[in-house]
């Protein structure tokens, strides 16, 4: 036992300096070693040949089911006008047709329920956990996978832990110690400065991979940056690039204490849960801080919960409603490389992180977009779906008029109501000529 | 999750595909759905249909939920409506609204078009008593306009009345004025919808798993 531990603090003298020398510092810096690109160049290609096996031998073995990645029926399109028109005649038992087959279709496959689980991809990147049709396909494939696990969980794991306790402890640290200097422009760069390289540090903690475009409309103070929502690690993503002003709900724990910490040092908006309900009051505090100049960028998710990186759902005009620039950013994750999104009502937060930091890796694109102002005559709601248009057709996303919330709630009624007002005017519009008829 | 061998799932699902007419591929994605829908359990109930937000815009939400439970549509003999259903019984619903393919015959095309149309029928009559009466079909206008006020509750009565008049002089063309219509049988409702393209109107194209390209990567689409 004696002779092990020398040897033991040996080891972790070892790995502590490769992580701090190799990692953490360029890390800070913001300098790449460059090992990374090479890591993913290789998985690049590891995985394509695994795709190829995968293809012969869903030749040679037909009963391999493939996913369909648009749903399980094809959907002939038709409006409601365009199915009613040729009918011609007023009210008749044939116009029920059309929402009957409307109504089984949305029970057989519908756009909303498959948005809140993780996307099925038509490859396979080697992870059981994105295949859910995992077969027996051959040796060669299998070995490699092994390979994979005990390089991903012996290998990479290990470190990602490592990196990211330093770059959490360095947060509330660091943002401790600026906190005590007295306000004045070298307080507010120390502390972006400390924010910048923890959250650089949290990224490398993930294998984060960050392509940043149009970098020079990156959100400016006293603006409001949106962007849609996938993952909590969202804040890490866009935060490596700038600083921003968070804002959320004051939690317990270790995010609570991340919070206070935070605070201390630059003024972010955290609120209490009462505050919350009271929307006049959240979007006066958020107002304040816009209307202060030199205060950080806020940073908001205007989809309220975590959508899987395939569309982006409605954006809530809230964001919308407190005046001032709106810089909207657009987010894609790689799913080749790592299913990012977190299914809150599958895995909590703590397996979501263990899954992340034993993915190969987080390759993001993220693009800063022009930004935009409420123009005469919209409305918040119609402002809000024009920067979400631009959102998603930037990001390649699909662009749904569906409400987040939908995850956990039900359809209000006032949606049906549209749909049956829009059937009446095709009514009463088609029975005007024939009015006389109508009176019994 | 593991490594798996498919040589058992064919026997599962041939007497499935021999009742419903499905392939093995579209059963296995009407399965999945079904998992999807039902929370991982056996069987579906009504909640878990109510809980489809593009459903809960269709103003026949209530009729077709029903039709789904109703134990007539499952080509037996029984009445009445079910509680929560098995994958069996959903699969015998969507079956009816598969679209005929090259080989049918003619007389299997007949067959399907009937059972279509029964399907709607039974769907009007809720009563189950064989014929659509005049207020069966008033509730279903009633469920397709607006309660808003776009059409007053008298107008909508008007369209109901108005298109039961026109079914009863096409059907009943010597009718006395004093003689009562009772309602719509099955064979008016057929006579009534002859004309109309029940393969196009009443069929779901179930995507078959073909021989797909496979790129690395997302699909692009």
């Amino acid at each position: 036992m004696d002779d092990l531990w020398p040897v033991a603090v040996g080891v972790f003298q070892a790995w502590m300096f490769v992580v701090v020398f190799f990692i953490m510092l360029p890390a800070m810096c913001g300098l790449s070693l460059g090992v990374t690109s090479v890591y993913i160049q290789i998985l690049v290609k590891i995985l394509e040949w695994a795709t190829l096996r995968i293809q012969r031998g869903r030749q040679e073995q037909p009963s391999v089911p493939v996913p369909l990645p648009n749903g399980i029926i094809e959907r002939a399109g038709g409006s409601m006008e365009e199915e009613m028109a040729p009918a011609g005649a007023e009210f008749s038992l044939s116009d029920a047709l059309f929402f009957y087959k409307e109504g089984v279709e949305s029970i057989v496959d519908d756009q909303v329920t498959q948005r809140f689980s993780s996307e099925e991809l038509a490859s396979w990147n080697l992870l059981t956990r994105t295949n859910h049709n995992f077969r027996y396909i051959s040796l060669r494939l299998t070995v490699i996978w092994g390979l994979g696990v005990c390089v991903r969980y012996g290998v990479l794991f290990p470190l990602r832990i490592t990196l990211t306790v330093i770059g959490l402890s360095w947060l509330v640290i660091g943002t401790t110690l600026v906190g005590f200097l007295p306000e004045s422009s070298v307080k507010t760069w120390l502390s972006e400065l400390v924010h910048v390289t923890c959250y650089r540090i949290c990224a490398r903690g993930l294998s984060a991979t960050v392509h940043y475009h149009n970098r020079d409309n990156r959100p400016q103070k006293g603006g409001i940056c949106v962007s849609n929502h996938t993952t909590p690690i969202d804040v890490v993503i866009l935060a490596n690039d700038g600083c921003y002003a968070m804002v959320g709900q004051v939690h317990g724990g270790l995010m609570g204490v991340l919070q206070r910490s935070m605070v201390r040092s630059c003024p972010h908006v955290w609120f209490e849960r009462s505050e919350m309900r009271d929307r006049h009051a959240v979007t006066n505090r958020l107002r304040a801080h816009v209307a202060a100049k030199n205060k950080l960028p806020i940073l908001i998710f205007p989809e309220g919960t975590c959508i899987n990186n395939t569309s982006v759902m409605m954006f809530k005009k809230g964001s919308f409603e407190i005046g001032g620039t709106i810089h909207p950013v657009a987010i894609k994750y790689d799913p080749r490389f790592g299913d990012a999104f977190w299914n809150s009502s599958k895995y909590n937060m703590v397996s979501y992180l263990l899954r992340m930091m034993t993915s190969w890796a987080i390759v993001v694109n993220v693009w800063y977009l022009p930004p935009m102002t409420i123009q005469e005559g919209e409305d918040a709601a119609q402002f809000a779906n024009r920067v979400k248009s631009a959102v998603a057709h930037r990001g390649g996303l699909l662009d749904l008029d569906w409400d987040g919330g939908l995850k956990r709630g039900k359809v209000k009624d006032s949606l049906k109501e549209e749909q049956q007002k829009k059937y009446s005017s095709i009514i009463t519009g088609q029975s005007d000529h024939d009015s006389s008829s109508l009176t019994t | 999750m593991g490594a798996s061998h498919t040589r058992t799932e064919p026997n599962e699902f041939q007497d499935l595909m021999d009742k419903t007419g499905f392939s093995v591929e579209q059963i296995k994605n009407l399965r999945k759905r079904f998992l999807q829908l039902s929370g991982n359990e056996e069987t579906i109930s009504r909640e878990n249909l109510d809980s489809i937000p593009a459903l809960a815009n269709n103003p026949l939400k209530k009729e077709i939920i029903n039709a789904i439970f109703d134990k007539r549509n499952q080509h037996e003999s029984e009445v009445g409506s079910f509680q929560e259903i098995g994958f069996e019984q959903f699969l015998m619903v969507m079956s009816h609204f598969r679209p005929p393919t090259l080989k049918t015959t003619p007389e299997e095309k007949e067959a399907l078009r009937k059972e279509k149309l029964r399907f709607l029928f039974n769907m009007h009559d809720t009563d189950n008593d064989g014929t659509i009466t005049l207020d069966e079909y008033r509730k279903v206008v009633e469920d397709l306009l607006s309660k808003s006020g776009a059409i007053e509750p008298a107008t909508a009565k008007g369209i109901a009345d108005a298109a039961m008049l026109e079914v009863a002089s096409t059907n009943v063309p010597h009718m006395a004025p004093d003689e009562f219509y009772e309602g719509i049988t099955f064979e008016h409702f057929e006579q009534i919808l002859k004309g109309l393209e029940m393969e196009t109107r009443m069929h779901i194209r179930f995507l078959d798993v073909g021989t797909a390209t496979m790129r690395c990567g997302r699909s692009t689409s």
